[in-house]
Formats: C-alpha cells, structure tokens, sequence
C-alpha cells in the first residue's frame, strides 16, 4: 500500500505545474470556504451576543403568558425567597428586574408606538449594555433613579420624534383598570445599539416610576439573568427551574427566547454548506480532468504495471491516491492560509462601517470579528476529501480496465 | 519436460471486419532451461504468439500449456496472477515505471508478490549488481541509458526466479555492441538460474546467441533448429 501511496505521490509532480493549478484551486475554495465560515460565524456571534446584551440577556424568568403575549396582566411579585434562590445559584452573573409593557411616546411633533422598560439603574448596568450604549455627552447620561421622570430614548427615535436632550414628551398607557394615562418625563439621554430594530422600538424609564404609572405596585414583567458564560445556559436554567418553583412563572433561555434567531443562524450554517458543496462541484471538474489527462498520458506504463501482473485493484488505488495526494495538499494549504488570516482577522475586525446601515438592521454592529469553529475545519476536509474521491472515480476505474495489450502498443 | 505446449494455435484479428490471420497453426513444445528465438521478418506473428503465451492475449483456437495450467481456461485475474508469479516480461522499450529508481522498479515485483521489504531490497540490490548496475541502483530510468533501463528490466524479470522469462525484441532499441552485451547476459542468467527464456528477434546477432532458433513466416513455423 506504502508504495502505491508513494506512487501516486510522485506522479503527482510529474507535471508540477498543472497538479499546482489543480492544489491551488482546492486551496482558494478551502481558503474561501474558511473566510467565509469564519465571516458568517462572526456575524451570528455578534448577532447573538447583540441581542443578549440588549434586551434578552442568557436568562429570563417571566409569568407564563408573557413570552406569547407581553400584556400588562402578566406580572408576578419577586419576593426575596425568589430572588435570594437567583443570587445563590452558581455561575450566575447578575439579575435585573424589568417591568415591560406597549405605549405610546408623543412629542410636539409627533407619536410613535414604543415597548417601555421600566428598569433599576443600578442592577442594569450589571446585565445589559444599555448602560454603555447611553451617550454621556452634551448633557446626555443614563437614567439616574428607579423613581425619576426621566426618559432614556434612541437616538433615532429622538431624530423622528424631533426630541433633544432635556426636552419632555408625554407617555401613554393602558393601567391596570384599562385606563389610558398620560404622564410627561424629560428625555435626560439618548443611545445607540447596534440592533436597529431595537432602537426603533425601546425607550427606558425607571422601575418604579413605570409601576406607579400603570399601577401594578411591586410586580414586574421580568428578571433577566445574565451568566458568567453563555455555554452553562441550559444548565443554569435547569437549576432555576429546579430552585423557583412556582406554576404560575417559566424560566426561559434566550434560545427559547428568540426561536427565530437559532433558526436564521442554522439556515446560514446550511446556505454555507450548500454554497461550498457548489463551489466543490467546480474543483471536481478540474480534479477529474487532470487525472483523465494524466491516464492517457500514462497509458503504456499503466499497460506495462498490469502486463507484469499488478492487479486493477491496486491500479485503482494508485490513481485514487494520487487525487488524495492533491486534495491534502490543498486543503492543508487553504486551511492554514484561511487560518491565519482568520486569526489577524479575529484581532483586527473586518470593518464594514460603510455599510453600516444596513449591518444595523442585521444587528451584527459594524465591525465583524471571524470566528473559525473545529467543525468549520472539518467540514472542510470532509468536502475535499469526498469531491477529491467523487472526481477520482471514473478516472481511477478507468484505468483499472486498460487491457495491457493495447496500453502496450500505445508508446 | 516440457514447460510450454502449444497445439494447432491459431490467431485471428478482426480488422474492420476483415480477418487478419495473424498465427496460422502452430506446435511446439519449449522445454526447461531452454534458451530460444523466434525469429522471422516483422508482421509474421512473432508478437501475437509471445502475448498469447504470456496471457496477454486470447487465442483464436488451439490450446497453450505453460507449466501445468492450461490458458484456455484461466480467467483474466487468474492470467494476470500467473504474468505476476510464473513469467518475467521484457518488453521492447519502456519497460520500466518512470517515477521509480531502478532498485524500486526491480523490487516492485517482489512488493506485488508480497515480501518483505528487507527481503525485497537485499534481493533486488543483489540482481542489479549481479547484472551489472551497480553505480546505478537508485537512479530514475530517464537517467539510464537505453542499454541500462534494459538491463533492468532484465533484472526485474528475473528477480522473482519465474519459471519462463518472454522478450519481445529486447535489443530491437539498442545498437549492435549493447544488444550483444544484453543477450550474453541474458545467456548468462539462463544457465546459472536454469530459467527458460523465450525471446523475439529479427536480429541475425541475436539468431546467433540463441541455442534453439525457430524461424516464423506468415503466421507459421518455417523451420525450427538446435544450434548447440
Ligand atoms: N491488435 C491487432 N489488431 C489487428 N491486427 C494485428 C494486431 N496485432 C497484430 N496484428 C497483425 O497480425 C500480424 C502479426 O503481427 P505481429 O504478431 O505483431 O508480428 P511481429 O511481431 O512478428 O512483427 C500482422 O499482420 C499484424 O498486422
Ligand atoms: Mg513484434
């Protein structure tokens, strides 16, 4: 086996250039593969990592109903039993109570529907990066107290809704006794994160304030948890679920969450797939080619191999290595270029500021860090490998049936 | 004893639809340790009738003995076993596999066969020396002469000690002096190894050399001498 190993290898460099035309196209799909894996990688990471620290954080204890349908009758008391068991379990970060319901923002201009957060300040901070997203500029800081009249608004709100900092607008919302109210608060900052959806939609005041307005005293909407790694989240949950008890509450995490953002990223993973599967169809053509050309030039000496008793098996393997020969190469080549630049790449960022709009809207933030995952890798070599032995097989039969005779006239 | 046997063998190939008569009835008997040319002018069947001895071809009718296995009957892998194990082939040129040295196209035989590779390195380094190419042992064939890629193809066809070593004109592509150094050694192996060989020639140089010469016209036995 050794030597036909060795065989096919060194046929291979028979013809350096055209097997280098043949590496080298192995190795920019692989190269291109593992940019663009890395690429989309990074875009789903940020994607996620966006939309946990803005609104969903790794956990979420809510009252049943309440993912389905955000209404004001889904609110439940947080005793101190409860939020004692949170602190005590292992591995968790920090907690945040939110009161969150539908309103309406009216300004001297006009009025947009918004979801408004009633937050502790404090406790925030700890959880989401709203915190860091508030300008602290020209006036603009995050909210001070959990029972000032202050507004925190998106910038692009403010820019539709023709607010400045310091400016008032009037809140609308439905009380617990169906009663529409209007309340004014000062806009005391604005932020920017880098999901556009959000910004549309979210504007902050804080927690008691919210309660007092719709009525509900004590009770909130939420507690979000945030955990020192994301990979505990199916255990951390299991283990709240264990520890608070109580039928009428469900502890979800932020893939029950956001159902929709899980599937979107496994539709890229297989888009990905299918697109480096065309990418190889091509690589198959110049693979085949090159081993056919190779055949016919070795015609007479594949006639002498079988003449002096080498059996079509081993004719058989000698070619199928030969195209193994190529796809390691050029995958190892594509691997470790695509590695490399991932690699300056996961440090640098691929900076797409120009299209920053359009990046908002896909909630990726503008700059994107490529990420390489093991199974990219191994996707990878197994898409070489079986379009290497895809491409190799009429070839390699081929060979294995020149009758030695005819080979042996072919000089 | 008799090593090959060949009765009434006849040979045609269908050109085009016309039949070409290319052996037209031919019996002869090879014994052990013989050392015989087949002799005639080109297109006289000296080709078909090597091949169709060696397995590399079927024959039209009649019947080929080659030790005790009777062609006929003997399915390709079976044949190609036998081209492996029982017969060395030197072929008229390019005979040997590009990307090997010639240590590694004589042991490749050996490897085919399955032995060790200890074994198949002492074996093939010993052959190689034996026929003289001492200083050439790990070079490639396109950095042999014409006279030495023979040699080692004579190397490889005798290193396995098979029972019957065939030649198709062995020094047709080599000049006077190298052909005549090719046959004696050639001559050489056969006595010392008691190896039959049957080899193909329109050479009188090489006539010359043979012990027994069978002269082919037309696809038949013309005449059929001992000369020693
Ligand atoms: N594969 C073939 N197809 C058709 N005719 C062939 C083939 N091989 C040999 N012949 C014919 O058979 C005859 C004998 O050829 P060959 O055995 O090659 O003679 P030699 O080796 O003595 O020159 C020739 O007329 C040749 O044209
Ligand atoms: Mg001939």
């Amino acid at each position: 086996m050794m030597t036909f190993i060795k065989l096919g290898w060194r046929n291979i460099w028979r013809h350096r250039r055209r097997s280098l035309v043949v590496i080298s196209s192995i190795g920019i799909g692989v190269f291109a593969m593992m940019f663009s894996a890395g690429f989309m990688n990074g875009m789903n990471m940020q994607m996620v990592e966006n939309t946990i620290s803005t609104s969903l954080g790794h956990i979420a204890v809510h009252s049943k109903g309440f993912q389905e349908n955000m209404k004001l009758e889904f609110n439940f008391n947080a005793d101190r039993n409860m939020l004692g068991k949170i602190d005590r379990t292992p591995r968790v970060k920090a907690w945040a109570p939110r009161v969150k319901m539908q309103a309406m923002v009216r300004s001297s201009e006009s009025s947009r529907g918004v979801m408004i957060v009633g937050i502790d300040p404090g406790r925030e901070k700890n959880v989401s990066k709203i915190y860091d997203y508030t300008r602290k500029e020209d006036g603009s800081h995050f909210i001070t107290g959990r029972n000032t009249d202050e507004i925190l608004i998106s910038r692009e709100m403010a820019e539709k809704l023709d607010l400045l900092v310091g400016d008032r607008l009037v809140v609308m919302l439905q009380d617990k006794h169906n009663e529409i109210i209007g309340t004014g608060l000062r806009v005391c900052g604005l932020y920017e994160t880098p999901v556009n959806s959000y910004d549309r939609f979210v504007v902050f005041t804080g927690i008691e304030k919210l309660q007092s307005m719709n009525g509900m005293g004590a009770n909130i909407s939420e507690i979000s948890v945030l955990l020192n790694d994301k990979k505990d989240v199916d255990a951390v949950k299991s283990s709240l679920v264990a520890g608070i008890d109580e039928g009428s509450l469900e502890i979800l995490s932020w893939k029950d969450m956001a159902p929709g953002l899980v599937r979107s990223i496994r539709l890229f993973d297989t888009m990905m797939f299918i697109f480096f599967a065309i990418i190889f169809m091509t690589v198959v053509f110049s693979i085949a080619n090159t081993l056919i050309m190779a055949i016919m030039e070795r015609f007479h000496e594949i006639g002498v191999m079988k003449s002096i008793g080498t059996g079509p098996m081993r004719i058989f393997f000698m070619i199928i290595f030969e195209a193994f020969n190529l796809g390691l190469i050029g995958v190892v080549a594509g691997i470790v270029v695509g590695m490399a630049l991932n690699f300056v790449l996961s440090y640098t960022g691929i900076d797409l500021s120009l299209y920053q709009e359009s990046m908002r809207v896909w909630g990726t933030g503008s700059v994107i860090y490529p990420i390489i995952r093991f199974i990219d890798i191994v996707n990878a070599v197994i898409i070489v490998f079986f379009t290497t032995f895809i491409a190799a097989l009429y070839p390699a039969v081929k060979a294995a049936r020149i009758k030695p005779l005819e080979a042996l006239h072919f000089i | 004893m008799s090593i090959i046997a060949i009765k009434a063998l006849v040979k045609d190939y269908d050109v085009n639809g016309i039949a070409v008569n290319a052996v037209r009835g031919i019996d002869m008997t090879i014994d052990k340790g013989e050392f015989t040319a087949i002799a005639g002018p080109s297109g006289s069947g000296k080709t078909t009738l090597l091949n169709i001895v060696g397995g590399l071809d079927y024959p039209t009718s009649g019947s080929v003995v080659v030790g005790d296995r009777d062609l006929s009957g003997m399915s390709s892998s079976e044949l190609s076993d036998m081209r492996l194990n029982n017969i060395g082939f030197i072929f008229q040129a390019y005979n040997l596999i590009p990307v090997l040295s010639a240590l590694e196209n004589v042991e490749y035989i050996l490897l085919l066969q399955g032995v060790s590779k200890k074994e198949r390195q002492d074996r093939a380094r010993e052959i190689l020396i034996e026929v003289g190419l001492e200083k050439e042992i790990s070079r490639l064939p396109k950095d042999m002469s014409g006279g030495q890629q023979q040699r080692v193809a004579v190397a490889r066809a005798i290193v396995s000690e098979p029972e019957i070593i065939l030649a198709d004109e062995p020094t047709a592509n080599l000049d006077q002096k190298t052909g005549a150094n090719l046959l004696d050694l050639m001559h050489e192996l056969n006595r010392k190894k008691n190896i039959t060989f049957l080899f193909s020639t329109h050479d009188s140089m090489v006539m010359e050399r043979a012990e027994r010469l069978i002269q082919l016209s037309d696809g038949m036995i013309a005449s059929d001498e001992k000369r020693r």
